[in-house]
């Protein structure tokens, strides 16, 4: 049996599952941001075999498509026994995709600050942490908002991926719904039309941080 | 009194010998001017005084306390010793007053209010009690280099590292910060200067150090070693100073 679906049924269950979308970049954002500073203080502070395992993280992640890591982490977890659901596998992998990329921002944009802060920060006795909290990070934020904003456009446009493992994002909503009303044309452009409402706002704003940042 | 021992320091950058054996002790309230050509060891020399640099023979000690570049000891060190840098090293996102209040009230515990009167006060010193919520972008370079020895100076160290710190600075700029410095030596502060104004070094330094190829080739009172330099390498670097002004 055919169903008739409206252009409002079209457009109510897309934005319906736009907040999937919206809160799988928030948690990958999140919780991204979370493993990025743990990640960034081992980087730090730690010997080279720990920066040489961090780098070979931030290698492979990189170095290989969102959609293959999406398939091994959903499919890796059922064989050591755990069942995930797609939401889970999901959000774990978007998390490490994360940290991969915003690990690069964050490194270079502390490394970017001259010698002398950090010999300033020694001779008046901070610690390491107070060093990080009150001088390091206020002066880097500002140099890695930009990049940074870029990226989490980069990962809004990426939860589409997850329709594959059969998450229902926006992307996946419109496929079911492209193969229920075979009207693909409206429903992909209706799609594009809401990723690029969430997105372009960002990319305005990424704009606007590196022109205020030189 | 002594207040820092140095004995037969040895120092190297992989195969690069830097201190080859130096022997140097400063006593307290005397302030000590480390001359010598680039090269010669003497910023390295300054930056082992507070463990900013790690050494490999010999040893430090500042009172009871051994010198070494382990993280551990940075903060006992910091609440003896301060150190000014060529390149001022002010945190820039922060006014001049919160440069200066931020090691007080972080490592010294400071309540916050006393810290911003300690900040008032030793701005008020350098002369920039009316620069105080300025950031360091709006200063000068020689009012930044002034904030920089109000923010050391607030730590109360008993003895202050100077490295090169006109150097960075346009000339015009150099006597206000030079003149601060002046006023602290004969306030008694124990100073080590590493320098390249030879003026200075003789009006306010005590005694000079003249260092050569890693060594301390020559030392002695500031106005006779430069009156009567005894080596030829003193001699030479002297002239050369004098060339160039």
């Amino acid at each position: 049996m055919m169903m008739e679906f409206t252009l409002w049924d079209i457009i109510r269950n897309l934005l319906f599952a736009m907040r999937w979308t919206l809160a799988l970049s928030l948690v990958a954002l999140g919780g991204g941001a979370i493993f990025t500073l743990v990640l960034l203080t081992l980087r730090l502070t730690c010997g080279a075999r720990v920066n040489r395992a961090i780098s070979l993280y931030v290698n492979l992640f990189q170095g290989t498509p969102i959609l293959m890591q999406l398939f091994l982490v959903f499919f890796a977890f059922p064989l050591v026994g755990i069942e995930v659901s797609p939401w889970t596998a999901a959000s774990v992998c978007l998390i490490l995709y994360a940290s991969a990329y915003l690990l690069d921002i964050w490194y270079s944009a502390v490394r970017s600050l001259p010698r002398g802060q950090w010999e300033a920060c020694r001779v008046l006795g901070l610690s390491f942490p107070q060093t990080m909290r009150h001088v390091v990070m206020p002066q880097a934020i500002r140099l890695a908002a930009a990049p940074s904003v870029g990226f989490i456009v980069q990962l809004i446009k990426n939860t589409s991926l997850t329709s594959v493992i059969g998450f229902e994002e926006m992307t996946k909503v419109g496929m079911v719904l492209t193969n229920a009303t075979f009207e693909p044309f409206k429903i992909y452009g209706l799609l594009a039309l809401g990723y690029f409402l969430l997105c372009f706002p960002l990319s305005r704003l990424a704009r606007r941080l590196e022109g205020s940042s030189r | 009194m002594n207040i820092m021992t140095i004995c037969s320091l040895q120092k190297y950058y992989g195969d690069n010998h830097v201190l080859k054996g130096i022997d140097l002790n400063i006593r307290q309230g005397e302030s000590v001017a480390i001359i010598g050509q680039s090269g010669s060891g003497k910023s390295t020399l300054l930056r082992c005084m507070n463990g900013l640099e790690d050494y490999q023979e010999g040893w430090i000690r500042f009172g009871n306390m051994l010198i070494t570049s382990d993280e551990k000891k940075a903060r006992e060190i910091s609440r003896s010793i301060g150190m000014i840098f060529q390149q001022f090293n002010l945190f820039p996102h922060l006014t001049a007053a919160e440069n200066v209040m931020l090691a007080p009230r972080l490592v010294l515990g400071l309540p916050e209010k006393e810290c911003r009167t300690l900040a008032e006060e030793m701005l008020e010193k350098v002369g920039l009690g009316e620069r105080m919520d300025y950031y360091p972008s709006g200063l000068s370079g020689g009012q930044q280099q002034r904030v920089a020895i109000a923010r050391a100076l607030a730590m109360k160290p008993r003895m202050l590292l100077c490295d090169e710190i006109t150097s960075a600075l346009d000339p015009e700029l150099v006597g206000e910060v030079l003149k601060v410095v002046e006023q602290l030596a004969s306030e008694g502060l124990s100073l080590v200067l590493v320098t390249h104004e030879m003026a200075f070094a003789r009006d306010v330094a005590n005694r000079v150090v003249f260092m050569h190829k890693g060594k301390i080739h020559e030392e002695g009172p500031a106005k006779e070693l430069f009156r009567h330099p005894q080596t030829a390498e003193l001699e030479q670097f002297i002239s050369r100073a004098r060339a160039g002004l």
